[in-house]
């Protein structure tokens, strides 16, 4: 091997190796990391929110302007449900308090005994009147759904007397009751001051109404209980697959049809619920893809720029090696084992970089550390991009004639 | 000479087109990257009221349970529960000072060719106006007095009016709030600070004015529920009653004081009012009260996500690299004209010259990759733009950062261009001239 000339011809001119070795360290530095980054956010948007068929489930937020009793508004919720449920392409319908993904919804906190002092868990709450495990389709792995004798009516403006039964999220009942069956405990609201509601199922999962990232996001619990009196209902609907839209538009005219009195009515997709949730993810992750492959394209240019400069001003030297001797491959090899050498330091630098910058990151902002192989990918695609970009020029060089090259001599 | 070596600059553009055409590109995109990420950056992070940010306060007490209270934490709650804010309204500490919380009502228009719609605003004290430099384009703020007996008046946001009013003037107008006839006596002008700093909880950061507001106590008398978050330690019963007398918190409350020195006096206030309370049975915890002024509860808050943060990192390390690579092409482009050197320095060019000359070539460079940055950070804020109404109204470019692009582009070209003009003026004359 000819190692030790190409280090020592290389040492002789040091500016240009060293250029080319910082720009390959600097984007395999940022790549990594950036590739991390946007791996990690792809994977947080593309969780289960625990809906059986997201694409055809969609929910009306009815809103009527009237000076209606309370015991009239919950016959008004009676009625539109029934509405709803009779409109052609309707699977199910469930009237309730939040839908998952849609940054609206409350949280409370319960706790597994009475004790005052206790630890608090807080979980979202979907209050339901109607299946929501039918209407989401949930998937229940413990227990069963509500019986229809379980579900009460609560007046809201009234004093509330909670339902005594609840289904917990399969996160729920691993947190609080790891190895055991969650099925017949109780938990308390608060840290206990009103009585407790009995644990009938576990579904599979379900996400919380603001989908955090983490075990956080699928603290949720279900209550079976038609909420009334305060203004506002909230419907889910879940079509037949592939109906959405029509069913959408034919449910909302059904709605405003039937109404008596001035209405706002909101219709929302889930599909856009999530859309919005994983905005601001997902531009992060575009913005970091487009840099990326700006970066590439620049470090290939960069290599490819600076071998062609090199071919050309050694070219009266290729000419005399070639005229006394060399072949066509020895001069290939030279140029190729010189940019190895080349990306290989900055392979190495560019790993160190990349050890830092992500260092920096997560103490200055928060993000998550940097696992070793985006690093080992980064830097076996530099090499490969290296030796890639320099077989151009190095394949020029060989070609170099040798009376061409050596006749200005 | 700079004109004469700015004309050669300009020429020698077109001497190699394809590397000068990368070298451009190369700077271009580094400086679109990196000022678009910045521009975002500098509205995120701008100060909304340069006049009397030091002088707008937002106090926090803890008014948390004992329980799971680790003595000395900070407060973790952001809003105040209503007894405090009624309390600090009544107060008359500093020149002016407001209560609010996000409500959002059905609005019935009187015009029966208008359905009855959403709005989003607030109910606050009449100081809020006069505290955040609130313009008037109709009419006034309310009396006093209406503050006091709660009365129902409706001050419309500009672009509220002008859809339930078209262009004329509404003041004395009504239009149905929760069933409720409120009388218009003024619409705001155009305003909307970025950040909306004054209500950075429970709803938009980013997002543009109010769409009315209404008076505090009128609000509460007609027990209109919040829009946004709350938070409750302890008990609550249910009904619009038990929360006002609850420690829930949903309420934001400000100070301004006359100056920033009076910080003190507030400081020293709300440490008597806490333990007056704290006599009282109420916060418990002994926790530090706290002040915040406008860059502070910004900071606090974390309004700069670290996300806007990541990508402004990110952008100059890729400047950086778009730096080396233009290095690395000057270096090739200057590497071929070493004859020329040669031979103006045998006529007598001193280094200094060629250095200025070499300079300003690259200069020209700069230039030219600026302009075409400025236009390509403008796509890519249009772009960003795109994404949803809140980053609409960041990614704009004002004159600032305008400048700040020239000055980037044109300082990293000249950065890029030291090491290849140094190296081109060592060439020595006579060896050129030798070779040739």
């Amino acid at each position: 091997m000819e190692i030790r000339p190409i280090l020592s011809a290389m040492l002789r001119n040091k500016t240009g190796p060293v250029l080319v070795a910082l720009q390959v360290a600097l984007s395999l530095a940022l790549l990594a990391n950036a590739m991390h980054i946007v791996n990690e956010r792809r994977a947080v948007a593309a969780r289960p929110s625990g809906l059986l068929d997201e694409a055809a489930t969609f929910y009306f937020e009815a809103h009527n302007l009237n000076n209606d009793t309370p015991e009239q508004m919950l016959a008004t919720i009676r009625r539109q449900s029934e509405l709803l449920r009779a409109v052609p392409g309707v699977a199910s319908v469930a009237y309730v308090s939040q839908m998952p993904m849609s940054n609206k919804g409350s949280t409370s906190s319960f706790s597994v005994d009475r004790n005052p002092q206790g630890q608090t868990t807080s979980l979202g709450m979907y209050v339901s009147g109607d299946s929501l495990v039918k209407t989401l389709g949930l998937q229940l792995v413990a227990g069963r759904d509500f019986l229809p004798g379980e579900t009460v009516d609560v007046d809201e403006s009234a004093l509330r007397t909670p339902p005594d039964t609840m289904i917990i999220t399969k996160a729920v009942a691993d947190k609080l009751w790891p190895g055991a069956s969650a099925i017949g405990k109780t938990l308390y609201f608060g840290s206990g001051e009103v009585p407790g509601a009995r644990i009938v199922g576990v579904v599979e999962r379900l996400q919380t109404a603001h989908a955090q990232v983490g075990d956080l996001g699928e603290y949720a619990m279900i209550m079976p209980a038609r909420l009334y009196g305060e203004a506002g209902a909230l419907y889910a609907v879940r079509a037949e697959p592939g109906q959405r839209d029509r069913v959408m538009k034919e449910a909302e005219q059904a709605l405003r049809a039937a109404s008596g009195s001035p209405m706002i009515l909101t219709a929302r997709t889930v599909e856009d619920d999530r859309k919005s949730r994983y905005r601001a993810d997902m531009a992060l992750s575009w913005m970091l893809v487009t840099v990326s492959a700006l970066l590439l394209l620049v470090t290939c240019s960069g290599i490819v720029g600076m071998a062609s400069l090199w071919v050309t001003q050694r070219r009266k030297q290729i000419g005399v090696r070639r005229a006394l001797g060399a072949r066509k491959l020895d001069i290939l090899r030279y140029f190729i084992i010189e940019n190895v050498m080349i990306t290989s330091a900055g392979v190495v630098g560019g790993v160190l970089l990349g050890v830092g910058l992500n260092q920096l990151l997560v103490t200055k902002l928060e993000m998550a550390r940097l696992p070793v192989p985006y690093l080992i990918g980064g830097a076996v695609m530099f090499w490969v991009i290296g030796i890639l970009a320099a077989y151009g020029p190095a394949w020029r060089a060989a070609s170099t004639s040798p009376a061409l090259a050596t006749r200005s001599l | 000479m700079f004109g004469y070596y700015f004309m050669l600059g300009v020429r020698s553009l077109r001497r190699n087109p394809f590397l000068t055409a990368l070298m451009v590109l190369t700077l271009a995109i580094g400086v679109a990257a990196s000022v678009s990420t910045l521009t975002i950056l500098h509205v995120m992070s701008g100060d909304p009221i340069p006049s009397k940010s030091a002088r707008l306060f937002v106090p926090q007490f803890d008014n948390g349970q004992l329980d799971e209270y680790s003595p000395g934490a900070e407060p973790d709650d952001m809003q105040m529960s209503y007894p405090d804010a009624a309390n600090l309204l009544r107060s008359g500490q500093g020149e002016r000072r407001t209560a609010m919380y996000n409500i959002q009502l059905p609005v019935e228009p009187t015009r029966k060719d208008l359905p009855a719609f959403n709005a989003a605003g607030l109910a606050a004290t009449r100081d809020f106006f006069a505290m955040f430099d609130v313009p008037f384009r109709h009419g006034q703020v309310w009396s006093e007095a209406d503050d006091a007996r709660g009365a129902d008046v409706i001050v419309l946001g500009h672009a509220m009016a002008e859809k339930l009013f078209g262009q004329t003037n509404p003041v004395g107008q009504r239009l149905v709030l929760t069933g409720h006839p409120y009388t218009v006596v003024g619409v705001i002008g155009p305003w909307g600070p970025l950040p909306r700093y004054y209500k950075l909880i429970g709803a938009s950061r980013f997002g543009q004015g109010e769409d009315f507001l209404i008076p505090f106590a009128s609000a509460i008398g007609h027990e209109v529920p919040h829009a946004g978050s709350m938070s409750c330690s302890g008990k609550r019963d249910s009904g619009y009653a038990a929360l006002l007398g609850s420690e829930c918190t949903w309420i934001q409350f400000w100070f301004e004081t006359r100056s920033q020195a009076e910080r003190a006096d507030l400081q020293a206030f709300i440490d008597t009012y806490a333990s007056e309370q704290r006599k009282l049975g109420r916060l418990k915890r002994a926790a530090p009260n706290r002040l915040y002024d406008v860059m502070e509860w910004l900071e606090k808050l974390k309004v700069v996500a670290n996300d806007s943060k990541l990508s402004a990192w990110l952008a100059f390390g890729f400047l950086a690299l778009c730096l080396i690579n233009t290095i690395g092409l000057l270096l090739a482009k200057f590497s071929v004209r070493a004859t020329e050197v040669g031979i103006r320095r045998a006529l007598g060019a001193s280094r200094a010259d060629i250095f200025r000359q070499f300079m300003i070539e690259t200069g020209v460079i700069g230039l030219t990759g600026g302009v075409l940055g400025l236009a390509l950070a403008f796509c890519a804020l249009a772009l960003i733009g795109m994404q949803s109404k809140g980053m609409a109204t960041i990614a704009h470019m004002d004159w600032k950062m305008l400048v700040v692009t020239f000055a980037i582009s044109v300082a990293s070209a000249l950065l890029a261009g030291f090491l290849p003009t140094w190296r081109a003026c060592q060439v020595t004359p006579a060896i050129q001239l030798k070779s040739q």
